[in-house]
């Protein structure tokens, strides 16, 4: 049984099925590409997998390490080592990212970490991550640009140090630099004890993060699978391919 | 005993003449007590300014006036701030302390009680005390109101403040008000702080817990040409007071006020904090917080007078509500027809946490001048269900993840406070609430997971 092991999953958000039977396995160490349409359901899943109160799980199973993620809550699901990277991060007036950061830092870990060494680690990851140490004091996400979000996402993975990782577009709005620094951190995170689910439409972050495998989702549902060569394809040719072969209904 | 209701000239001039005051102070008692005789009590149904607070129901005058003073009071925040303040404490109708560290002294600072210093420091007491108060000038709002002239007779417990010109004073000046037994108390409080003077004052109401008592208050403060002053009050009183209370600024030329008030106890608050710009290029800042819960009512009446020229104003109060609570914002702002080249702003935001909770906001605008710029704007909204989440999924328990919600949306307010011990003093006082909130009755306003984004 693989760590993560979806099966059968259909989701529904506002009244309308989006995902309609998606079956995937990924396991720690393991590293997995998903693409899609704009629209196809990818964050659907991960959000899902992320226990967003929009979508609701109507069949099919979700199982990390043998427990169902869809009893548990948002929060609880996070303890267990699950870590969604937003595709549209949110902003939290008020709340200071240093604030925010030890509160979830504590939680996950389940103890008080004493303020001198999470500041230490703080510190450190934000060097790694090219955050400006101004970054300190500013409320969550408020007024950081498309780039800075999605640094910050992975800044709080570095902290959090999660078992499975579902990354979402973190690749989008970044520039070249930007880029290569977080799959840098993306990297640095990585080893046995990690499964990263990577959503993204582009192969130029697949350059750093190579995929074992990757799987492409249209219409609520995963339509094909391969290695690493699937993204260039997809890259070099598109979805009509695929879009064809669902029209013709095969 | 007297009453709010049976005060006499017999009794005025008795105490007057006990607490040794000058002649012109007792004749102006005398003549704020006539006028009492010709004012009726507020009627909300009538009266524009008590529209927002129901005074026959809320607002019992029939009290004895309490003066019996006493010993204890609780400390003030500022106790663990390592810091020389200058205090006055006034408990149930006297002021029984007065300490000023030796280096403010030695600068000429007065801190002191008004009675005595109506006789010691005329010249600058006579021209101030009730100048603000008893003006019936265009645009004044609450001037002439009976709860306002009451104390102008009767007042019992006066401190008088003076700041001399270009003297700075970095700890703040510190005046605990407590209320022990229950009746009528009528503090007072009027400072002068002269040219390039720069002062903070902090003002503490306390109660015991189940202390029944009204307090009408009325500060007055003067702030001479390019004066910097710092108006900070705290409404911690138990849930048995009712709290009117008149704390108003005049701004000279080129002067920068800020009033800062925190509103978290009282069963009735009805909190006036006026600045009249007299000068131009003058700057007032009111800022202010308040949580109130269950049987809790605060009206928030900020008043700004433009009647200077490049006179700048901007106001911004944030509120939490609970419980069948009920909070008014009622926002004014005056522009005069010389108060060319005026900036105004007003805000007003309002997180309603459980079903049952009311607020209400009305910036109103009077403007006679075209040439300004004035913004105003109010919101009142939940919980948003996007933020929860977001904060959930990094670990954060709902529990703490609402915290977190609730004292982030007043940061805002400090964003650029910088007043020693009272972003502390203010936010430990919302945790306090929000701790002993029931988590579970929040209401959260789902809108923002439905605006999912379709590229
Ligand atoms: N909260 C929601 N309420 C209603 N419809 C939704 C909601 N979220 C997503 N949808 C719809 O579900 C479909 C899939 O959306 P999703 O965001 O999962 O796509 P995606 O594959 O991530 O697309 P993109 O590549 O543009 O990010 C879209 O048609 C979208 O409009
Ligand atoms: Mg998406």
């Amino acid at each position: 049984m693989a760590d993560l092991e979806i099966r059968g999953l259909t989701v529904e958000a506002d009244g309308t099925e989006i995902l309609r039977g998606v079956d995937l396995d990924l396991n720690q160490g393991q590293t997995i590409a998903l693409m899609g349409p704009n629209g196809s359901g990818k964050s659907t899943l991960a959000y899902a997998i992320a226990g967003h109160p929009a979508y609701e799980v109507t069949g099919g199973t979700m199982t990390w390490k043998g427990t169902e993620l869809n009893e548990l809550t948002p929060d609880e699901r996070a303890r267990l080592g699950v870590f969604l990277a937003m595709q549209y991060p949110v902003e939290v007036p008020g709340v200071s990212l240093t604030n925010f950061l030890r509160t979830a830092v504590n939680a996950v870990r389940e103890e008080d970490v004493p303020v001198r060494e999470f500041m230490q680690s703080l510190r450190a990851e934000m060097a790694e991550l090219d955050v400006d140490d101004s970054f300190l004091q500013r409320s969550v996400n408020e007024g950081f640009s498309g780039g800075e979000k999605k640094r910050f996402e992975i800044l709080q993975a570095a902290l959090l140090r999660p078992q499975l990782a579902v990354l979402d577009e973190t690749d989008s709005g970044l520039d070249v630099d930007a880029l290569k620094t977080v799959a840098q951190g993306v990297n640095r995170l990585s080893g046995p004890d990690l499964g990263v689910l990577i959503i993204t439409h582009y192969t130029r972050i697949l350059r750093y993060i190579t995929p074992d495998e990757v799987h492409v989702m249209f219409e609520g549902r995963i339509v094909a699978s391969g290695g690493p060569e699937l993204a260039d394809e997809l890259e070099a040719g598109g979805y009509e391919g695929i879009r064809a072969a669902h029209a013709a209904g095969v | 005993m007297t009453t709010l209701t049976t005060l006499s000239e017999a009794a005025l001039t008795g105490a007057s003449d006990a607490a040794g005051e000058p002649t012109w102070l007792r004749d102006r008692r005398l003549a704020a007590y006539k006028r009492t005789l010709d004012l009726a009590w507020p009627d909300s149904r009538v009266d524009e300014f008590w529209r927002s607070t129901p005074f026959a129901q809320r607002i019992d005058v029939e009290r004895d006036i309490v003066t019996t003073g006493g010993s204890d009071s609780p400390a003030s925040f500022t106790a663990d701030l390592d810091l020389e303040v200058a205090t006055a404490r006034i408990v149930d109708g006297a002021l029984v302390e007065v300490t000023v560290p030796s280096a403010l002294v030695a600068q000429g600072v007065v801190v002191t009680d008004l009675s005595t210093a109506a006789a010691e420091h005329a010249d600058l007491v006579e021209p101030a005390l009730g100048s603000l108060t008893s003006s019936d000038t265009e645009g004044t709002g609450a001037g002439a109101d009976r709860t306002i002239t009451v104390n102008d007779a009767a007042w019992t417990a006066g401190v008088f403040i003076h700041v001399p010109a270009e003297v700075e004073v970095d700890a703040p000046i510190v005046m605990q008000i407590h209320a022990a037994t229950g009746g009528a108390h009528l503090p007072r409080v009027l400072a002068v702080l002269g040219h390039h003077a720069r002062a903070s004052l902090y003002l503490e109401h306390t109660s015991e817990p189940d202390t029944d008592a009204l307090v009408d208050e009325v500060v007055e403060v003067t702030a001479h040409d390019a004066a910097i002053l710092d108006v900070v009050s705290f409404q911690r009183w138990g849930d048995h007071v009712d709290h009117l209370a008149l704390q108003k600024v005049q701004a000279h030329r080129d002067s920068q006020v800020r009033h800062l008030s925190v509103t978290v106890g009282g069963r009735t608050v009805r909190l006036l904090p006026e600045t009249d710009l007299v000068g131009p290029g003058a700057e007032t800042r009111p800022l202010g917080l308040y949580f109130a819960d269950d049987g809790q009512w605060f009206d928030l009446q900020p008043y700004v007078r433009h009647l200077a020229p490049r006179a700048t104003s901007n106001v911004l109060f944030k509120g939490a509500l609970q419980g069948r609570s009920r909070t008014v914002f009622r926002g004014n702002v005056f522009v005069h027809k010389d108060a060319v080249g005026t900036d105004t702003d007003e805000n007003n935001r309002s997180l309603i946490l459980t079903e049952g909770a009311r607020a209400d906001a009305t910036p109103f605008l009077e403007i006679e001048c075209s040439d300004i710029v004035a913004g105003h704007g109010s919101a009142t909204g939940q919980i948003d269900a996007l933020q929860l989440y977001y904060l959930t999924s990094r670990g954060i328990t709902r529990d703490e993840a609402l915290r977190l919600i609730v004292t982030g949306f007043f940061r805002e307010v400090f964003a650029d406070v910088d007043l020693p011990g009272v972003e502390d003093a203010a936010m430990s006082e919302i945790d306090a609430r929000v701790a002993a909130a029931d988590l579970a009755s929040f209401q959260i306003n789902d809108a923002s997971l439905k605006d999912h984004h379709d590229e």
